[in-house]
């Protein structure tokens, strides 16, 4: 879980600052992971391994992507489960 | 502006780097360039545009656990900071500032 | 697993979610649970229909 900030434990007026800024962020965020459904999106993974692959959906906790037609160095996988630990980062267009 | 610890800093300093043009570092090698859109409070993720032609646009998103650095390079005038916030997401049901 | 951790079933994890969302988001709570809850259900559904498999089978970043 997150950790709300120890000085917003103290003053409710930047507690509300800090959770009305904590809303704007994972709204706009969510509205991006969900604007990458069917969307092809390229992988960028640790140990510089790049992958393709199709965005089917993303776990509420940023752990895990569901994609389809996952481009590996060894094939296609049909199906695949994407474990965000090993993500540097992922880029798509709009 | 060198930051450290990112994932640490928490909304109402990640806030601050909405809509400004930023350099972020990421897994050693890796180096990305554009507008920032959002940072998710949850995996202190970075939401980054860069505008191409004809309205079109390219997203880049660095997951927090890897980032390295965070620069910025410079604000977003009015036009770039409505582009940026309309370009492709649903119309926003509240603005960024207060 | 790929479920998400909301905690152990004993604990009545939407109750205590509910909790932690309410300090995390304020008045904005209810909106952020509801698009959060389309989302996960999204997910699930998919993983059930589709079966997918961790790639790679053991993670890069240990």
């Amino acid at each position: 879980s997150i950790p709300t900030s120890a000085a917003s434990e103290a003053d409710p007026e930047q507690l509300q600052q800090e959770q009305h800024a904590r809303s704007v962020l994972r709204e706009s965020f969510l509205r991006c992971l969900l604007s990458m459904n069917s969307k092809k999106v390229q992988f960028h993974m640790h140990e510089k391994v790049k992958l393709e692959a199709t965005f089917g959906a993303s776990d509420i906790d940023v752990l895990n992507f569901q994609v389809s037609d996952l481009h590996t160095p060894i094939g296609v996988q049909k199906e695949a489960l994407i474990r965000c630990q090993d993500v540097i980062s992922f880029t798509f267009d709009v | 502006m060198m930051q450290c610890g990112w994932p640490l800093l928490g909304p109402l300093q990640w806030i601050r780097y909405v809509n400004r043009q930023v350099m972020v570092k990421a897994g050693n090698d890796e180096e990305h360039r554009g507008w920032l859109l959002t940072v998710d409070p949850v995996s202190a993720s970075l939401v980054l545009v860069t505008f191409r032609e004809e309205g079109r646009a390219s997203v880049q998103v660095v997951m927090g656990h890897a980032v390295e650095e965070v620069q910025v390079l410079q604000e977003a005038d009015e036009e770039t900071t409505r582009r940026l916030q309309t370009s492709f997401l649903p119309a926003r049901t509240c603005g960024l500032d207060p | 697993s790929w479920r998400s951790s909301l905690g152990p079933p004993c604990e009545r994890p939407g109750e205590r979610r509910g909790a932690e969302m309410k300090k995390l988001y304020g008045k904005d709570a209810p909106k952020i649970i509801a698009m959060e809850t389309a989302m996960q259900l999204t997910f699930d559904r998919n993983c059930d229909l589709k079966k997918p498999k961790y790639w790679p089978v053991i993670p890069l970043k240990l």
